[in-house]
């Protein structure tokens, strides 16, 4: 699991209680208070101590299955081989900015794994699964605006980030429903059913109450696909 | 043009080779959207962003709809 902020926190406690119990976390950042009102794992103290996320979230695993055995890795994705995605089945994202989800769907795409990722924006959240080599993979969906934010970091809270616009900070019932989609998509996998994922993107507006499925086709022109040998 | 989060909508003179990358731009600009990454759907289809109008299919009198896409963790 990469990130172990908002949307981190809800997924790492939805594996576990699902029965998942290797689980890695990777997260660079700390807990600073602003985090605390929807992230389940981390409390004042964490936030005074600057505790690392990764650390928090796997602590929090354990103490509620004490069956799991979850490691914490304190470290930028981006400066990590590709080694940690061969040595792991599934691959769930709960980043905070595309270079960085480019970084995981491109690893994940190349080391054969299923990369889940999801993304929150205040009300609205998505969810699309990488299943390599079929189908299209996080890139395949994205265009030039993309391409302009890449290196922003979008706030789960509002506060203590790079990236300062007038946004609304994650929302917990969003977050729960985009972890849940998330969960269930692994679940899919390890239970046999990889026929079942998503196959597009499930868009979410918890404002409209919608939620719906929108297709994604693999872009013949994406990077992913056409350095695969 | 629609602009998935107000309901409000705009018509949009277009020639068939601008790309979806351009009329994104142009309709997140003509409604002061922040900066951000957006996506132009079709239905329920995700349009390509280099893609051209007449590449990807649309004609006059479709309806197309700017969505913001999500990218906070």
């Amino acid at each position: 699991m990469v990130g172990a902020g908002a949307l981190g926190n809800e997924v790492a406690k939805d594996l576990v209680l699902s029965g998942f119990k290797n689980l890695t976390i990777v997260d660079m950042d700390h807990v600073v208070g602003s985090n605390l009102n929807r992230c389940m794992f981390f409390t004042e103290e964490h936030a005074r101590t600057r505790a690392p996320k990764a650390d928090v979230v796997a602590q929090g695993v354990r103490a509620l299955s004490p069956g799991a055995e979850p490691s914490a890795i304190v470290q930028r994705i981006e400066e990590m081989g590709p080694a940690i995605f061969r040595d792991h089945d599934i691959v769930m994202g709960c980043l905070d900015n595309i270079a960085a989800r480019l970084h995981v769907n491109s690893n994940s795409y190349y080391a054969g794994r299923i990369y889940v990722d999801g993304g929150m924006d205040g009300f609205l959240g998505k969810v699309m699964v990488s299943h390599p080599p079929e189908g299209a993979c996080l890139q395949c969906g994205m265009n030039r605006t993309h391409s302009k934010v890449a290196s922003l970091r979008y706030s789960c809270t509002g506060k203590d980030v790079v990236f300062h616009e007038p946004r609304l900070a994650a929302e917990i019932t969003t977050t729960s429903v985009i972890s849940a989609v998330m969960v269930r998509e692994a679940l899919k996998v390890v239970s046999g059913r990889k026929d079942l994922l998503l196959a597009n993107a499930f868009y979410y507006d918890g404002q409209r109450n919608i939620s719906e499925e929108i297709e994604v086709s693999r872009d013949p022109n994406c990077p992913v696909h056409s350095q695969r040998v | 043009m629609k602009n998935a989060e107000t309901g409000a909508a705009v018509e949009m003179e277009l020639e068939g080779e601008n790309t979806i990358d351009e009329v994104i731009e142009s309709a997140a600009t003509f409604w002061n959207k922040d900066m951000g990454a957006y996506v132009l759907r079709k239905g329920k289809k995700v349009l390509r962003g280099g893609s051209s109008l007449s590449d990807s299919g649309i004609r006059a009198e479709d309806v197309l709809e700017l969505i913001p896409d999500p990218e906070g963790g």
